[in-house]
């Protein structure tokens, strides 16, 4: 069995405490991009030059990549693989599992060492951990009975 | 699993197109793709082998409006229906809020149709989802071989559930389903 949550809220405090993080590690780490995504391919958090949009789709692909690599483990008899790295000739990218809902993805190009990397994506994930544990402890802002009752009335004119 | 974004005022739900292999999964999400605003979509993702048949999965991320000040976002995937992608498949569904099960309607898919909801069943029952919502879309009813929908009705255990015609590669019952499905995952929240 594996099972999962069925909500991940994120408070405003979350992603002002993730989005200083970041601006301070893309500095030292010399990392093009970092993006936080969930399991589910859902993007939380970026930093870099990457846009929106771009890190949306990276986002679900990373996620992807990363769960069809953990079928792959198993059938090797491993419970998971904790990191995935694509080289490519300019630019690289280093997902690694973060906890066990959330993946970082570190994107950087050729002048950093891959061991460099790896350094970096450890203390970064060390530095949000205490954020993602205070994420995963569940709602601690629940969405108003107001915006419940909207989501229902109003889907009709969504469409 | 819903993502409820406080800090931007926004909730994402994953929306799961599930079906065998040539059911039209691929196009209900291309439908969407060329109809909804430009403003509204993002980048349409498909990673297709070089005879277009799904291999990993389609993404499309839509943005559908604002309820209260929160901003309603759709992740859509589909997964690939091919038997040899099982694990693939059952890697896409991680996390799903909601599913549309793509049944093709011709009369030879039958047993497809029948192993592929199955398998889907069986990736939720591993997910410890089993009440994840799911809308059904009987697709490809304009084909010249198609089973009655009584029939399909009764080989997939649908009495009682929400069905949909579909002839999806000319929009039919499209948009309703993608409606359907949302509406069914807004209430879980």
């Amino acid at each position: 069995m594996e099972g999962q949550l069925s909500s991940l809220v994120v408070t405003k405090e979350d992603i002002e405490t993730i989005d200083e993080l970041f601006s301070q590690y893309l500095v030292d780490s010399q990392a093009k991009d970092l993006i936080l995504l969930n399991k589910s391919g859902e993007l939380l958090a970026k930093s870099g030059a990457v846009t929106r949009e771009s890190a949306v789709a990276v986002s679900a692909l990373a996620a992807g990549v990363f769960s069809a690599t953990n079928e792959l483990a198993k059938l090797l008899g491993e419970r998971e693989f904790t990191l995935t790295f694509h080289q490519g000739k300019e630019t690289n990218i280093h997902i690694s599992l973060v906890d066990p809902l959330i993946l970082l993805a570190v994107i950087f190009d050729n002048k950093a060492p891959i061991g460099a990397i790896r350094f970096w994506a450890k203390k970064i994930s060390g530095s949000i951990k205490p954020v993602l544990e205070k994420m995963a402890s569940g709602p601690r802002q629940e969405p108003s009975q107001d915006l419940r009752k909207g989501l229902q009335d109003e889907i009709d004119n969504l469409f | 699993m819903s993502l409820i974004d406080f800090s931007k005022s926004e909730i994402t739900f994953k929306v799961v197109y599930y079906g065998p292999a040539m059911s039209g999964k691929t196009t209900n999400l291309s439908w969407i793709f060329r109809t909804i605003p430009e403003k509204v979509k993002g980048q349409f993702t498909s990673i297709a082998t070089e005879t277009e048949r799904t291999l990993f999965f389609d993404f499309l991320p839509v943005e559908l409006g604002t309820v209260k000040g929160f901003k309603i976002r759709l992740s859509l995937y589909t997964v690939p229906g091919q038997e040899l992608y099982k694990l693939t498949r059952k890697s896409v569904l991680k996390s799903v809020d909601g599913i549309v099960f793509v049944a093709d309607s011709n009369r030879d898919r039958r047993e497809d149709n029948v192993n592929n909801l199955a398998d889907m069943f069986k990736n939720l029952e591993d997910y410890e989802s089993p009440d994840t919502p799911i809308i059904y879309q009987l697709n490809k009813r304009d084909m010249p071989a198609i089973m009655p929908v009584r029939e399909i009705v009764d080989d997939l255990q649908l009495k009682g559930k929400a069905i949909y015609l579909g002839m999806a590669s000319s929009g039919v019952s499209v948009m309703e389903c993608l409606k359907g499905i949302t509406r069914e995952v807004v209430s879980k929240i």
